[in-house]
């Protein structure tokens, strides 16, 4: 072997430098999953939201704690401070907002970032001829006001007034002076502004960037390099250059990081299992990293068909809540690393409560279960499964097929449950079919199980509303996929959205909660927790666990 | 043989257009289309976003028309624009197929070497040791998964001894030229290859052997050896030009998959090839990808399988196309 290594050496094939150790000149993040062209008003893809905040920064931000901050401007207007007024009463109440971008704040050209940059992107984004995926919150905002004599300042003015009217800016800016000719020349066309955009033509092109870091090279499906940006407004970022390398098999990921070809695994890296794995493996072989887990607002559950017969009963639903220990599962699959959920918002969220006089508890107790669904006439037979009126109490668990972490917890559902007598039969489909027809269309039997995301104070109009309700008519928009409908939780989450006292809001989101975890259109398993691997010597780096992605403050990170 | 080749040509054409229909087609039946599947994941589509993006993309139309109108663009020379990726075909796919082929065509000269080499040898002398090595070998490199051996190859050689890097397909950031860029491209290839090599390898150690041994037994030979000929002349002249035929066969039908990629090997070795890309693109409906790999496939199948028809007729006079 020596003498194969010598010659390979000599020929100059070998790599045996490859395991030069992370610095402050370079460091090496590996991600799993692929990014597309880094044009932020098109991009949709979370490995493109991972690269580009590093590159460019919002107006406002959310930090670790899942608070917001401003970024790229001076200060967040509210009413409170007298940057933002309500005008109008009623249906017609508007509010209207003035913003500052930060003086310091540039783009990698040395141009100045203005208004008339985020009024661009605004106007960009409601074109008809650019894809963007959601657009409402382009659409809420009316008209924008630039001051001429300061261009760094304007005003925002939005259709109806929304308390979270403040958070809406959090979409990135794209640089007036360099893409207003391609759009003029090519926005009348299908896809035309994306597809000539300089984030395609040009993508090292320094003034498309007014983060810490610019874009030196893109390879799509192979990584991006970026290098520090002189004019970026915050505090220069520690390290001077950033890899990011595309590595689809998450079963390589660690080989990649023990043999050097990465330094660091992103929070879109390792599979919890494996993340769990590799800790014990980082504390016995005392290897030089930090596995971190934060709990996040990924929410695992089990959406309930509330058209199938055997769910309406209310009594089974709630059965099959006490009849499942939560903690036990986390504990036995996921080494307690993962917190138990009793309902939809996660404790990093202001709506969290677990007060037991605004929510439903559901301690489990087999007890309970099993006296719940005698009450309701599913009796006990030898088979060990309960029967009523011949029928067999049997529900169909569907989710997404290869998922590992799934699966395990589909066999440990099918073990408890069968401790009260309910059958549980599994039924896994691709994720391409379970999410685009199966869940969208609500086609699933009785349970499916996925997670659903939110971030802080978000309202769950989109799940729980009954106008979510995915249906023919609506084009199956809406994630109502159980057809919960409740005349009493639509109100509040109307009346959520135009309450501007933070307390207030407070009390409806709980409101919510007690007719969910009263109801149990779903069945809340538990909040998945974010993972990444960083270097032992590595500081300043955090965990964010909600949507923001934590290179937010990648300027921050340094070596020892 | 002019006459032939014409034919076939325009064979190959008419079953290209057929084909990509058919391709096209069964995409669009497959549940839930691009916007769908957004839909489904972000929370905040309104019904509105839904019928804005579906319109966009020419999805509120049906699937003929939709093909009518890719067709257009590709025989004007227009490969579209990746949905996933946001950036025309051509920019996407190029530098890809380009990675597969060098990847695929070094192993396949790598395989086809050491295959035919140890399969005629082997065919020689069967029974041999030698014979009974090479048929273990050979049905160990098939009965492998490339994706294990592709592991393995990672623990040995890019951890337990780094002398190859665990993964990609250049060193990134290094800027090389000329023969140093070739030399640091090849050192990425060196594990990918072995992984390909061993079961392409075993398999033409399969026919070589065989076929090597069937041409062997002919009545030719056995005159061409009374005659006195040397033993070089009668093996390499005489059985190895009738054991080609077969050979052939195989060897066309592998170089037809040189632009399809290996995607277990490409996507544990993240090797910036087709492969992985050919199956990301169907999974998420990007049509415009998935048919322009389609159609290169297609052409790769059918072109080599005219090849091998050509080269039938020049190592077996016996072979004529009118």
């Amino acid at each position: 072997m020596k003498i194969i290594m010598l010659l390979l050496m000599i020929l100059g094939v070998a790599s045996p430098k490859s395991l030069t150790a992370a610095s402050n000149n370079e460091l090496k993040i590996g991600i799993t999953q692929e990014f597309e062209n880094l044009n932020p008003i098109v991009a949709q893809m979370a490995a493109s939201t991972y690269i580009r905040r590093a590159v460019g920064r919002n107006l406002v931000d959310m930090d670790e704690n899942g608070k917001y901050y401003p970024a790229l401007i001076v200060k967040i207007p509210t009413l409170e401070n007298g940057l933002a007024r309500l005008s109008g009463e009623g249906k017609n109440r508007k509010i209207v907002a003035e913003w500052q971008i930060k003086d310091n704040a540039k783009w990698g050209d040395g141009k100045p970032v203005t208004g008339y940059d985020v009024e661009f992107t605004w106007t960009v984004a409601l074109s008809k001829f650019v894809s963007v995926g959601e657009r409402d919150t382009y659409h809420q905002i009316e008209k924008f006001e630039i001051d001429k004599a300061n261009p760094k300042k304007f005003k925002t003015y939005y259709r109806e007034a929304h308390w979270d009217f403040n958070q809406l800016l959090t979409f990135p800016v794209v640089p007036k002076h360099l893409e207003e000719n391609i759009f003029k020349k090519f926005g009348n066309v299908n896809e035309g502004y994306a597809k000539n955009s300089l984030h395609v033509k040009d993508p090292t092109n320094p003034g498309l960037y007014n983060g810490p870091y610019k874009v030196t090279e893109v390879k799509l499906g192979s990584h991006v390099i970026i290098e520090r940006n002189k004019y970026f407004y915050g505090e220069p970022a520690k390290i001077k250059k950033i890899i990011f390398k595309v590595i689809p098999n998450s079963g390589t990921l660690e080989a990649n990081l023990r043999s050097g070809n990465i330094d660091m695994i992103s929070t879109l890296g390792l599979p919890f299992d494996q993340a769990l794995v590799f800790a014990k493996k980082v504390e016995k072989e005392k290897l030089p990293y930090k596995v971190k887990f934060k709990p996040g607002l990924l929410y695992e559950h089990i959406d309930l068909q509330l058209k199938n017969p055997i769910l309406q009963d209310l009594n089974v639903r709630k059965a099959l809540v006490y009849g499942l220990n939560r903690t036990e599962l986390t504990k036995a699959l996921f080494e307690g690393k993962q917190a138990p959920a009793i309902h939809n918002v996660a404790p990093m969220d202001v709506w969290y409560t677990d007060n037991p006089k605004d929510i439903t508890l559901y301690p489990h107790s087999r007890r309970q279960a099993k006296k719940l669904l005698d009450s309701s006439g599913w009796k006990m037979a030898k088979d060990g499964y309960r029967w009523k009126n011949g029928k067999k109490l049997s529900l169909q668990i569907m989710t997404t097929a290869g998922n590992k972490a799934r699966e395990l917890v589909e066999t440990y559902l099918q073990a408890e449950w069968k401790k009260i007598g309910v059958e549980i039969l599994i039924k896994n489909e691709p994720g391409r079919v379970f999410f685009g027809e199966t869940v969208r269309k609500g086609k699933y039997p009785a349970l499916a199980m996925y997670a659903w995301i939110s971030s802080p104070e978000s309202t769950p109009r989109s799940t729980f509303h009954s106008k979510s309700i995915p249906t023919k008519e609506n084009g199956y928009s809406g994630q109502n996929s159980m057809g919960w409908s409740n005349p009493k939780v639509d109100a509040a989450i109307d009346a959520i959205d135009v309450e501007f006292d933070a307390q207030k809001r407070i009390k409806l989101a709980h409101r919510i909660l007690g007719y969910y975890t009263d109801e149990v259109p779903v069945i809340p398993l538990f909040y998945r927790s974010d993972v990444a691997v960083i270097p032992n010597k590595m500081s300043g780096h955090k965990m964010n666990g909600h949507q923001a992605p934590n290179t937010n403050h990648v300027e921050y990170w340094t070596f020892k | 043989m002019s006459a032939y080749i014409i034919r076939r040509v325009i064979q190959v054409i008419i079953m290209m257009f057929v084909l990509s229909f058919i391709c096209y087609y069964m995409l669009s039946l497959m549940p839930g289309d691009p916007v769908d599947i957004l839909a489904s994941s972000n929370p905040k589509i309104t019904t509105g976003d839904i019928e804005r993006l579906k319109a966009l993309y020419g999805l509120d139309k049906p699937a003929y028309v939709r093909y009518g109108n890719w067709l257009n663009s590709f025989i004007h020379g227009d490969f579209g624009y990746s949905r996933t990726y946001r950036i025309p075909v051509m920019e996407l796919i190029g530098p890809r197929l380009f990675n597969t082929f060098i990847l695929s065509l070094s192993s396949l000269l790598l395989s086809l070497v050491l295959g035919v080499a140890i399969g005629v040898y082997a065919g020689l002398k069967p029974g041999g040791k030698f014979d009974y090595l090479a048929n273990l070998c050979a049905y160990a490199g098939i009965s492998t998964p490339a994706f294990w051996l592709a592991i393995v190859l990672i623990i040995l050689f890019s951890v337990a001894v780094p002398i190859f890097p665990a993964g990609g397909t250049i060193t990134v950031g290094t800027n090389l030229q000329g023969f140093a860029a070739w030399l640091d491209r090849g050192k990425y290839l060196v594990l990918p290859i072995l992984s390909l090599t061993a079961l392409q390898a075993g398999v033409f150690v399969r026919f070589a052997r065989s076929s090597m041994m069937e041409a062997m037994g002919y009545d030719f030979i056995r005159t061409a050896r009374a005659k006195g000929l040397n033993r070089r002349v009668v093996v390499w002249k005489h059985a190895f030009r009738n054991a080609l035929i077969p050979l052939l066969t195989i060897v066309a039908l592998s170089m037809s998959n040189l632009f399809s990629g290996a995607v277990l090997t490409e996507t544990v070795f993240a090797y910036q090839g087709v492969g992985s890309l050919i199956y990301k693109a169907i999974i998420e409906s990007d049509f415009n990808v998935a048919m322009v790999s389609f159609l290169v496939s297609i052409f790769m199948v059918l072109i080599m399988n005219l090849i091998a028809d050509l080269l039938y007729a020049a190592a077996d006079p016996r072979i004529t196309y009118d």
